[in-house]
């Protein structure tokens, strides 16, 4: 329950952000994709089972608010979830910076994915050059957002294990 | 693994069913749950950017005031300016003898824009409860008459998403105002809008840019679903086809999207068809 509703929250300020204010703050006419940022910070957190729930969670919304077929954002957050959860047991760097790192390789692979789905099923898709700079701008921005949504996703993270500690 | 099946059956389910199907019925829920709250933050960012830049000049408080009040009547035009719009394309569609009576339009604010970067579209804030439907035409304009937006393509009550002339997949019949040579214009998302389908030679002067407008009959089986004479934008290149059959030219759009605020729906009457 505790974690339905932490997952809630973090998803709509996500989508409110990605909506409101960052079209507003784009970097070279690209805006961040939130939602891959939190999906793979979520993951490098808790593990690939919750990584993939949240993902899927976290696209399905994305997904009802795009004039394209539904599922395709809940399918890449899905596997990008779980990737990044099973990726971190195996990645044994103290970085500070693996965060930044992974954001910017997960939201990566997750928007080239994304736009292949898209693809396949007969989406209008922009020339290979816009996709590519979306693909790699994303990355950056994403990288760059990190250090600031890290700290607050980490203490939203903690929120949602908490219940289990108190109750008795 | 449970859930990449779920996405795969979802995608499956929207694809067939498309508009129709309950997932359709469930995304609508999930807008007309956001669009408050986006409805809240976009009349707080504003102010906030604003605030971020006289923070940079480092204003005395005098200053600060000044420009508050400056704002605030630069709000107060804008509102003017957004009812005499109304006013202005309603007596425009008389002239243009449109079914005046069909026709009538619903203002809104622009509340979001898309949430990808592979998509180009608006969310405002007026939906069914304003009498806004599916298709329906979205402008904005000046004293010059209206400019074309895009067109609505899904409503809650109180929201609706709006696809971009210049969205990937967004078609709309035009042609040229001077030589009168019709086609179909084309979004291309960043770039310029492009028109196909006319006949060869065209040439465009540099110096007096034409003007392309919608056209309201069929093209290809693309119905008119707008009005005539609503302005697209201004031809900006003209080139042919290598087989030298037809010739293409690129419009660039005459509403600037970045500072898009108010739009225009151009409202139809259910039982009358109001198309053209």
């Amino acid at each position: 329950m505790r974690r339905a509703i932490v997952f809630i929250a973090v998803i709509v300020t996500a989508l409110l952000l990605q909506t409101t204010v960052f079209p507003e703050m784009s970097l070279l006419g690209v805006k961040p994709e939130l939602l891959y940022l939190v999906t793979v910070v979520f993951a490098a957190l808790r593990g690939p089972a919750e990584g993939a729930l949240f993902g899927f969670i976290g696209g399905l919304a994305q997904d009802f608010m795009l004039n394209m077929p539904k599922g395709i954002t809940a399918l890449t957050l899905t596997i990008l979830g779980y990737t990044v959860g099973l990726a971190r047991h195996y990645i044994t760097s103290p970085s500070p910076l693996l965060p930044a790192i992974l954001v910017a390789l997960g939201t990566a692979g997750g928007v080239a994915f994304h736009q292949g789905v898209a693809f396949l099923l007969g989406e209008e898709e922009g020339p290979f050059g816009y996709i590519a700079k979306v693909v790699l701008l994303t990355a950056v921005y994403g990288a760059v957002l990190t250090p600031i949504f890290f700290p607050i996703l980490r203490r939203a993270s903690a929120a949602t294990h908490a219940g289990r500690v108190v109750r008795f | 693994m449970s859930l990449i099946a779920a996405s795969l059956a979802i995608i499956t389910v929207d694809y067939r069913a498309g508009d129709e199907g309950p997932l359709a019925a469930a995304g609508r829920a999930v807008n007309g749950a956001i669009a408050p709250l986006q409805r809240a933050v976009s009349s707080v960012v504003d102010p906030v950017s604003n605030f971020f830049s006289d923070l940079a000049d480092l204003p005395s408080l005098a200053n600060e005031n000044d420009s508050l009040r400056e704002e605030l009547e630069d709000l107060k035009t804008s509102q003017q300016l957004n009812q005499e719009l109304t006013q202005q394309i309603e007596s425009l569609e008389r002239i243009l003898g449109l079914q005046a009576t069909l026709t009538r339009t619903a203002a809104a604010r622009v509340i979001a824009s898309s949430v990808s970067n592979f998509e180009w579209t608006i969310t405002i804030d007026a939906g069914s409860n304003d009498g806004i439907d599916e298709n329906m035409p979205v402008v904005t304009g000046d004293e010059a008459g209206p400019r074309l937006v895009g067109r609505v393509v899904s409503v809650t009550p109180d929201s609706s998403l709006v696809q971009l002339l210049i969205d990937r997949g967004f078609v709309v019949p035009g042609k040229l105002t001077t030589s009168q040579e019709a086609g179909t214009v084309e979004g291309r998302g960043a770039e310029e809008l492009r028109m196909e389908l006319l006949g060869p030679g065209i040439e465009v002067s540099e110096t007096e840019p034409e003007s392309v407008v919608t056209l309201g009959y069929e093209v290809n089986e693309q119905r008119g679903l707008y009005p005539p004479g609503i302005l697209i934008g201004t031809v900006s290149r003209a080139f042919s086809e290598p087989d030298g059959v037809e010739s293409i030219v690129t419009v660039r759009p005459a509403v600037d999207f970045s500072t898009l605020q108010y739009v225009l729906v151009m409202v139809r009457d259910r039982e009358g068809d109001g198309t053209t």
